[in-house]
């Protein structure tokens, strides 16, 4: 549930909707969302100064309890 | 899952639906180079916000889905912008402490609208009716204050407030006689400031 939520959210703003990508991982430091887009939507879901980032972030936390994070995977890397 | 939106036609003057990168960077009506242009612009305006409304519905709509929580949207213009409120059940998790979930809501949907319209939005956001009560608590303190500082001759400073809150304050005070609003500070601590005189 919580990751098709941000996936929505996710694939709203980008142009590559296709390309989205969210897996829910839980690690020794809790729940984690990564999200995957294409290298050309980076951009745009991480916002000026990570704004938009942010406020995925402020939304899934809001939904999801706290502790739950959320990672924008540089597939490029 | 792509996004489909069924748009009215825009009949005011053909407008298509996708505006060319070109026009959308710096598009405002007032910089329109004919003047001949402006009364379809008006028209396009109310148009683009009404369509502003429906993306934004059918995205937060999805959201609700996806998330099940129950919630209807009410959609409607106010002056220049479009308003989305969500409203119903237990909305909560989307408000946030001090409606800091709330605000990241309304920047994703900004996003989204943008996404489709190729052009910025002033959309604003409700959930819950948490704007229209801050509204209406905003209103009351600003009153007071303004008549605080008419009275005693010296400026308050008000609480760190965002945008929308500062902008609530401001026009209040600004229908009161004798006294005028400065803004001081930066984000995130930005404050309304109520001075005597006009």
């Amino acid at each position: 549930m919580l990751e098709a939520a941000l996936e929505h959210l996710v694939r709203g703003i980008v142009d590559n909707p296709d390309d989205v990508q969210v897996d829910l991982v839980t690690g020794r430091r809790g729940r984690t969302l990564e999200v995957r887009v294409h290298p050309d939507d980076l951009g745009k879901v991480i916002g000026r100064g990570g704004r938009t980032a942010r406020a995925l972030r402020q939304i899934m936390s809001g939904v999801g309890g706290r502790g739950l994070r959320v990672d924008v995977v540089d597939t490029d890397a | 899952m792509t996004q489909q939106i069924e748009f009215p036609a825009t009949d005011a003057d053909g407008a298509s639906a996708e505006a060319s990168p070109a026009e959308t960077s710096e598009a405002s009506p007032a910089e329109t180079s004919d003047a001949e242009a402006s009364p379809p612009a008006a028209e396009r305006g109310e148009a683009l916000l009404v369509r502003e409304g429906d993306i934004a519905a059918d995205y937060l709509e999805r959201l609700l889905d996806v998330l099940d929580y129950d919630g209807d949207i009410d959609l409607d213009v106010e002056g220049d912008r479009a308003v989305v409120a969500v409203v119903g059940g237990s909305l909560r998790g989307l408000i946030g402490p001090n409606g800091a979930t709330l605000d990241a809501l309304q920047e994703l949907t900004r996003l989204a609208v943008t996404q489709q319209t190729g052009l910025r939005t002033r959309l604003m956001l409700d959930v819950g009716g948490f704007r229209a009560k801050r509204r209406t608590e905003l209103s009351e303190l600003a009153l007071r204050t303004a008549t605080e500082v008419r009275e005693g001759g010296t400026a308050q400073t008000l609480a760190p407030m965002n945008p929308f809150e500062r902008k609530v304050v401001h026009d209040a005070i600004s229908a009161v006689d004798g006294v005028h609003t400065e803004s001081e500070g930066d984000e995130p601590n930005r404050c309304v400031v109520v001075l005597p005189g006009e």
